[in-house]
């Protein structure tokens, strides 16, 4: 009922309670960590930007899944999808002077407007790395060697990168010679995965039985067979050097000990137009649908004045949780604390230090009685429940044990590092 | 290792999807037709069945709730999910029409904008789009044929598969929007985490497919 919307959250939107805004945090900071150990610095950019930078860096489609807003000077702003377009715009605005490679991580909320749907978030976070400013082989397995300890610092148990190729798809497009109408009905149906419409919409543009051959046996295109088979069924020149970088990045990906996390995928299909070389995702079996996706996309950049290679991904931090990160223990304080009558400053004062020592405190605030303070604290899993007196402190423990110790005791405790005994 | 889940669809195609399943070794007869459980193991545990109604279906399968799935072009049509269409499994064949009354056969194509009743919304808006008639959809999950007697729609569009129902409503076909039979679909991270029995399942449903054995749903 609209009535009661200010109880209400929009639709793909959500609330995250304590502990899961934790282990969202924890996961984004072990990520962001791990890229700093690998030179990729955080940089950020606002959430609203221009539409007509989103539109510039991924096509005019993307406005229809955007969150518009009109600001009072009739400017059309939207919040962004992803960070890779506001990266680029950054680069090319703030860091032209810059030695390259450019190497740059983030970490923020991005915004899908689309359709909702049974668990379509509309807003979620994301953490992602970009290297910027070269082209090589090299920095593809850099990226793509990132994105293994990404995850794997995150603390996902199990999981495999599927690494394919543009190019490949590309290649065997380009070997059926169709005018643009025909081919972008083929790439129509290659985007929609599917296989079923395609052999005779083949067959009606008079592609050869080879071609169809190897377009249909894309979808079983991976794994250690998956280059012998592609050398076999497309034998252009552009089939013949992605078999030959992917050879190559393989053997650079074993050199950086992540071999055994990727597997090469040639029926990894993903957008033409934005990634011109290397293209791949990261996903875990508990889940069905990905957990990272990037590529190469060295046409991006140029869009905003300053041509560069580029290559980069993205981790959905909501679905490596999804996935079973990590459990971190039930949260509790330390020390919960009450004062007796006049031993207010004393009892703050050691609150202080306490905390001064990393220990979680907190101090009761409700006026009650201590044994009913310490029971439900301890009841709830506390490590200690302390009352301050003038000159001295009460410590109870979980079990129930009394001691009776002088307030400097306390307070020393913490500073040497020891927990309240 | 876990089994494999197929999601199988209620109502129109569950049949024809059963004997398929049947044909390619994964089910017995017996155990579908004599429970109403939904989630039914198969032959020999390494696969297993869920059964869903046809509208939630791909959302099983586009989450991985479900590894594979059975469901109609038609469903594919309209909802453009994230998964692999592999196999055109041959039964269960209809097509999408646009029908009209019987006695406004001639004068239907004057109406701006036309108001049509349908499941199929976006299928019906991408049409009319493309031939930029202006229409208006009313979206409807049942006896859609109802509609255009009701003074609800102009015309619908809906699934024919004999003709009787649009009979029985004075209802003519005008134009032919798709057709469509049953498909198998695969889940985008289980086609490459799980790719062994994945593939195994799509190859052994292509033969079934290919005997024919699957019978057309009436």
């Amino acid at each position: 009922m609209v009535s009661e919307r200010w109880l209400q959250i929009p639709v793909g939107m959500r609330d995250l309670l304590p502990d899961d805004t934790a282990r969202v945090r924890a996961v984004s900071e072990r990520i962001v960590r791990q890229m700093a150990r690998w030179g990729y610095r955080e940089v950020t950019t606002p959430t609203l930007e221009y539409l007509d930078v989103l539109v510039r860096g991924e096509g005019a489609e993307t406005a229809d899944r955007l969150f518009k807003l009109i600001d009072r000077r009739g400017e059309v702003l939207a919040l962004r999808p992803e960070m890779t377009t506001p990266v680029a715009r950054l680069v090319a605005t703030r860091l032209g002077g810059e030695p390259l490679p450019v190497r740059l991580a983030y970490a923020g909320q991005v915004f899908r407007g689309g359709e909702s749907g049974p668990g379509r978030l509309r807003e979620f976070p994301q953490v992602g790395g970009e290297l910027i400013g070269s082209g090589t082989l090299e920095a593809d397995a850099e990226i793509v060697a990132l994105a293994v300890n990404s995850l794997a610092a995150a603390g996902v148990a199990q999981f495999s990168v599927s690494l394919g190729h543009v190019g490949f798809l590309r290649g065997i497009l380009a070997g059926l010679r169709l005018a643009e109408p025909e081919e972008a009905t083929v790439r129509a149906l290659l985007y929609q995965k599917d296989f079923v419409g395609l052999r005779p919409l083949l067959e009606r543009h008079g592609a050869s039985p080879k071609s169809i051959d190897a377009l249909l046996a894309l979808p079983a295109l991976r794994g250690p067979d998956a280059l012998v088979q592609a050398r076999r069924l497309v034998d252009t020149p552009e089939g013949r050097d992605v078999v030959r970088d992917l050879t190559e990045l393989r053997d650079m990906l074993d050199a950086y000990g992540v071999g055994d996390a990727v597997t090469v995928d040639l029926s990894i299909i993903r957008d033409f137009e934005y990634y011109t070389g290397i293209v791949f995702e990261g996903h875990t079996t508990a889940l069905g649908v990905p957990l990272l996706g990037g590529g190469r996309y060295d046409r991006l950049l140029e869009r905003f004045g300053t041509p560069s290679p580029a290559t980069g991904f993205a981790v959905r931090v909501e679905r490596v949780l999804a996935a079973g990160g990590p459990r971190e223990e039930t949260w509790a304080p330390d020390v919960v604390m009450a004062f007796a009558d006049g031993s207010r400053a004393a009892a703050l004062a050691c609150a202080r230090d306490l905390r001064a020592q990393a220990l979680i405190v907190t101090v009761e605030v409700l006026g009650r009685p201590w044994d009913d303070v310490a029971r439900e604290a301890l009841a709830r899993g506390a490590g200690r429940a302390v009352l301050v007196r003038r000159d001295s402190a009460v410590v109870r423990n979980a079990d129930g044990e009394e001691r009776e110790v002088a307030l400097a005791d306390l307070r020393a405790l913490a500073r040497s590092g020891g927990s309240p005994p | 290792m876990t089994p494999v889940t197929i999601a199988v669809p209620s109502g129109r195609l569950m049949e024809g999807a059963m004997a398929a399943l049947e044909t390619a070794g994964y089910l017995s007869a017996e155990v579908w037709r004599s429970t109403r459980r939904l989630l039914l193991p198969g032959v020999d545990g390494r696969v297993r069945c869920l059964i869903a109604k046809p509208a939630d279906l791909l959302t099983y399968v586009e989450h991985g709730a479900a590894d594979l799935g059975i469901t109609g072009k038609d469903m594919l049509l309209e909802h453009s999910s994230d998964v692999y269409e592999l196999v055109d499994l041959g039964f269960g064949f209809c097509r999408g029409v646009l029908a009209v009354p019987a006695g406004a056969a001639d004068g239907w194509e004057k109406k701006s904008p036309l108001r049509v009743a349908t499941k199929y919304p976006r299928i019906t808006e991408r049409y009319f789009r493309s031939r930029g008639r202006p229409v208006e959809i009313i979206a409807m999950n049942g006896t859609v044929e109802l509609a255009p007697q009701v003074g609800l729609a102009d015309a619908i569009v809906d699934l024919v598969m004999t003709g009787r129902t649009l009979r029985e409503n004075s209802l003519v076909e005008a134009a032919e929007l798709f057709r469509s039979t049953a498909r198998l679909v695969v889940n985008r991270v289980s086609l490459r985490s799980r790719a062994e029995a994945v593939a195994e399942v799509v190859e052994r449903m292509r033969a079934a497919a290919a005997r024919g054995a699957a019978p057309s749903s009436a």
